[in-house]
């Protein structure tokens, strides 16, 4: 096992390698750049030229490259446009910790990234306990008491949740817990509308809470629908088969006979699944966070994308990528573990 | 293996682990300035919700809008402009001008000279004197080639000299009508010298991001992505003013919430408004809606004279618009008081020349909307539909385009200004299809349409046909835009935007005679030059869009404004 998940490390870093020359050609290859963004509709030829400078584009596509990845103060550069290179770089590359600057705001790409992802975390990292929570017992019961009245209305359920998109649903939300229902006592809305914590106040644990709500709710929805459907299905494969049969046979409780034996099987894709799902906790989901105002990776992200921010969309699009590696090792690691007739050899 | 003791026992420690990320993950560090504000008074707080954070406050570095709306708040510069485009004095003591003997013009070198003076009564909110080391200082900033950037008018400076504590020159190569405003505006402040640190450079210095404050406000903290508190600073030089005590700029990104706060009485202000949502806040109590007294973006049609592909209009002439009357003929065929009517909900206002503001406004006579005479001009023009399918084709057309070429041409517009511009492109369409001119339609982003000709950018490189979209010059002096636009020095791809390929050595003889300061004779060049274009139409225009400003109703003095941001005049807000 121990050999298998080092070779399947540095597989890892071969991947990687041949990911970020993939993701910087394409981002770079995208159409409309980023000067466009940052120096007016119609910039000025001069501005243009200073922007390029600034942000290492007037380098050959290969070469800014290179000093994406391993930076360039081993080299001199031109730094105020006469054309001699007399100034050594400024940058270390990723391979050293440094995703470089925001061309928006001209800040450290990796001081973005810890400012937001502490709230995506939260966000994200409660979204999916709470579907488990639900999603978890919902299938089981689903299982047993197939066709049942519950089944069909968990089945029902667990469509809707798929279909129902997030923005939809977000907003719908929002009109009847902060623009409709009113807290009865104080008058204020049920629920505030968005955003991490009230504004006029210092720390408190139930407002905190009061904000997670909306987003989680919306976000839970369609998890539940998914880990519901999955284990549902998988109980179902296995409670007709024999061992189960042998295990009634031998006297044993219906309960123990779920819990103990069908479930420890039942649950091993859904473990795998979890597994798989866990990048989201690092990326977010673009549309809650902008419905919800909360600050996190996805909005983060989706503002890199519209501003033709490189820098930043490049660190989140390889720290995510080598995230998805990662879940996907453990995944399979895992497996191996839950799984006995499973063997890396 | 999932006992009940177990099961409960990893319940209790997900809960816990939940409740620890909801009080220690989401609590990210604020950003404090290095001093004390007053205290504020929850009674005169107001909340301003914007859709996404600025980067800084320093709008140079990425004119987002956002930047220049938080920049109002805390930093002056030295002149601004109001909503009716009448320049006023920030920091300087009084507007340099010619009478004054503010400006002196050496006629024969054709240069200029500015000299400024600085009120003697303002100070940082760490009360350092505002004076003319931070001019220079910013100017040394912005002219740092590593670190600086381009601002408009910067070539025609020679150089800035101090000449006391509270005066300075600009020297100037050339005469400079937009001279008022090159250090001031929705986009220039003054920065402080002692605080901010030239070695960081401009465009990515610390006090971008936490600004000493000379002006109404105090930024008091900032979460990112979350909202921005700022505080009234007592040093302001206009005290007791700003009546508001507290303002906070929220984040909120989707449209339809911050229209919801707005009818919930949860924000004060919601810029940039719609007119789909304007439409929505009629008959609100709680909700009103400010629109800018002048307009300044007109919607309009840019037309390629060269043909596709190319950028020489006279070297390869487009096949069908390089004839005039044929422009003239699309210019007939659309109905813009209906696009107006039914798209725009009556909040766009019809516009023929590109001279409607102040005080720059010229009487030329309004194209009339007539289908029937543009059908006319087609035939006479030689475009024919003799194979009956409802477009046209090249019938003894005098473009060069061959016999049977079809009239059928792209129509891109970009994708950020939304719903409206889309549909008023589809109906332009349509009313075009009406007179037998087949318009292909497609959305582009922005950067795409709009990017440098290396890039690939449609407009640069002449890989258009027509295209539709709002543009229009920032403060009060269109000289330079009308020169990117017009000249023929500004027909090269990256030289200008003049992606009509429009050559016509009149225009530019009398966009020379505009770099003038006599304002009357600058009206009367403006005005010969505005005939010239409606007769030679390289562009359409359509129609101008105010600024839509959401507030509530118990804020008194907010002002839409298309010389700056709603924050113009926070000062002098005060509420009911």
């Amino acid at each position: 096992m121990t050999t298998y998940i080092l070779r399947r490390l540095i597989q890892t870093v071969g991947l990687l390698f041949i990911l970020s020359v993939i993701l910087f050609t394409l981002v770079n290859a995208a159409p409309g750049g980023p000067i466009t963004a940052y120096a007016g509709r119609r910039p000025r030829p001069e501005q243009v030229e200073r922007l390029k400078r600034q942000f290492g584009l007037d380098q050959p596509l290969p070469l800014q490259y290179v000093y994406w990845l391993v930076g360039n103060d081993w080299t001199k550069i031109d730094t105020d446009g006469d054309g001699i290179q007399d100034e050594p770089g400024a940058r270390k590359g990723i391979l050293r910790g440094d995703f470089g600057f925001s061309y928006r705001t001209r800040q450290p790409v990796l001081d973005e990234i810890a400012k937001r992802l502490p709230n995506t975390v939260t966000l994200m990292g409660i979204t999916m306990f709470v579907a488990l929570a639900i999603a978890i017992p919902l299938g089981i019961y689903s299982a047993i008491k197939q066709y049942s009245l519950f089944d069909f209305f968990a089945t029902t359920f667990s469509f809707a949740g798929q279909a129902v998109p997030e923005f939809w649903l977000g907003l719908l939300l929002i009109i009847v817990f902060y623009a409709w229902l009113k807290n009865p006592v104080t008058g204020e809305p049920l629920l505030p509308s968005g955003g991490i914590s009230s504004l006029d106040g210092g720390f408190s644990l139930s407002d905190r809470l009061a904000h997670l709500v909306l987003p989680v709710l919306t976000g839970t929805l369609g998890w539940i629908a998914w880990y519901s459907r999955f284990l549902r299905s998988s109980l179902l494969e296995i409670l007709p088969l024999n061992y189960l049969k042998s295990a009634r046979a031998r006297g044993l409780t219906e309960r123990k006979v779920i819990f103990k034996h069908a479930l420890s099987n039942a649950m091993i894709p859904i473990v795998t699944l979890i597994a798989l799902d866990l990048p989201y906790i690092f990326t977010g989901a673009v549309l809650i966070e902008s419905i919800f105002a909360w600050p996190g990776m996805g909005r983060l992200y989706y503002q890199a994308a519209v501003d033709r921010d490189y820098p930043l969309l490049l660190a989140v699009l390889i720290i995510g990528a080598a995230f998805i590696i990662l879940c996907n090792l453990v995944a399979d690691t895992l497996y191996a573990y839950l799984d006995p007739r499973v063997r890396y050899e | 293996m999932f006992t009940k003791k177990r099961t409960l026992l990893f319940l209790t420690f997900m809960v816990i682990l939940s409740l620890t990320l909801v009080a220690c993950g989401a609590t990210p560090a604020p950003t404090t300035a290095t001093d004390e504000p007053t205290a504020p008074s929850s009674e005169k707080s107001i909340t301003i919700v914007i859709a996404e954070d600025p980067p800084t406050f320093n709008p140079m570095v990425a004119d987002t809008g956002y930047d220049s709306l938080v920049m109002e708040l805390v930093l002056l510069g030295m002149a601004d402009i109001d909503p009716n485009g009448n320049v006023f004095p920030e920091l300087a003591a009084e507007l340099p001008t010619v009478e004054n003997g503010g400006v002196t013009i050496d006629e024969e070198a054709g240069t200029m000279s500015v000299t400024w003076t600085m009120r003697d009564d303002i100070q940082w909110s760490d009360s350092t004197p505002v004076t003319a080391d931070d001019v220079l200082f910013t100017w040394a900033a912005i002219s740092d080639p590593v670190n600086g950037l381009w601002i408009p008018g910067i070539d025609y400076i020679d150089s800035v000299e101090q000449l006391s504590k509270y005066s300075f020159v600009v020297n100037y190569n050339a005469v400079y009508p937009g001279y008022l405003t090159q250090f001031g505006g929705e986009q220039l402040a003054i920065w402080p010298a002692h605080y901010c640190n030239l070695e960081q450079g401009f465009v990515a210095w610390d006090c971008g991001r936490e600004p000493l404050s000379d002006g109404p406000f105090v930024l008091h903290d900032w979460i990112e992505g979350d909202h921005m508190t700022f505080h009234k600073n007592d040093k302001y030089y206009l005290a007791p003013k700003p009546e508001i005590d507290q303002v906070i700029v929220q984040i909120v990104p989707d449209d339809a919430v911050r229209k919801t706060m707005m009818l919930n009485g949860d924000a004060d202000i919601d810029m940039w408004i719609n007119a789909n949502t304007a439409k929505d806040l009629e008959g609100s109590e709680g909700a009103k809606v400010s629109l800018s007294p002048t307009d300044r973006w007109l919607m309009r049609l840019y037309i390629n004279l060269a043909e596709k592909g190319t950028v020489d209009s006279a070297a390869t002439p487009h096949p069908i618009l390089s004839d005039v009357n044929v422009r003239k003929a699309i210019r007939s065929a659309i109905d813009v008081d209906t696009i107006v009517n039914e798209i725009f909900h009556g909040l766009a206002t019809p516009h023929w020349t590109e001279f409607f503001r102040p005080p720059y406004q010229c009487a030329v006579p309004r194209p009339a909307f007539d289908p029937e005479a543009a059908k006319a001009a087609l035939e006479s023009a030689g475009w024919k539909d003799t194979d009956g399918d409802g477009v046209r084709e090249c019938r003894g057309c005098t473009t060069g385009a061959p016999d049977g070429y079809k009239m059928e041409m792209e129509f891109i517009t970009y994708a950020e200004f939304g719903e409206p511009l889309e549909l008023t492109q589809q109906l332009i369409a349509e009313m075009l299809g009406e007179i037998g001119i087949q318009m292909n339609i497609t959305v582009v982003e922005g950067s795409i349409l709009w990017d440098q000709a290396e890039n690939g950018g449609i407009e640069q490189s002449g890989n258009f046909d027509v295209d539709i979209w709002d543009d229009g010059y920032a403060g009060v002096d269109p000289t330079d835009y009308i020169w990117e636009l017009y000249s023929e020095e500004a027909l090269v791809p990256g030289g200008g935007n003049n992606v009509m390929r429009y050559d016509n050595p009149e225009v530019d003889a009398l966009i020379d005679e505009a770099y003038t300061l006599d304002e009357a004779s600058r009206k009367e060049t403006f005005c010969k030059i505005a005939d010239i274009l409606n007769e030679d139409v390289p562009i359409v225009y359509l129609f101008t869009t105010p600024n839509l400003e959401a507030y509530s109703a118990r804020l008194v003095g907010v002002q839409s404004s298309v010389n700056d941001l709603v924050t113009w005049n926070i000062a002098d807000w005060t509420l009911k």
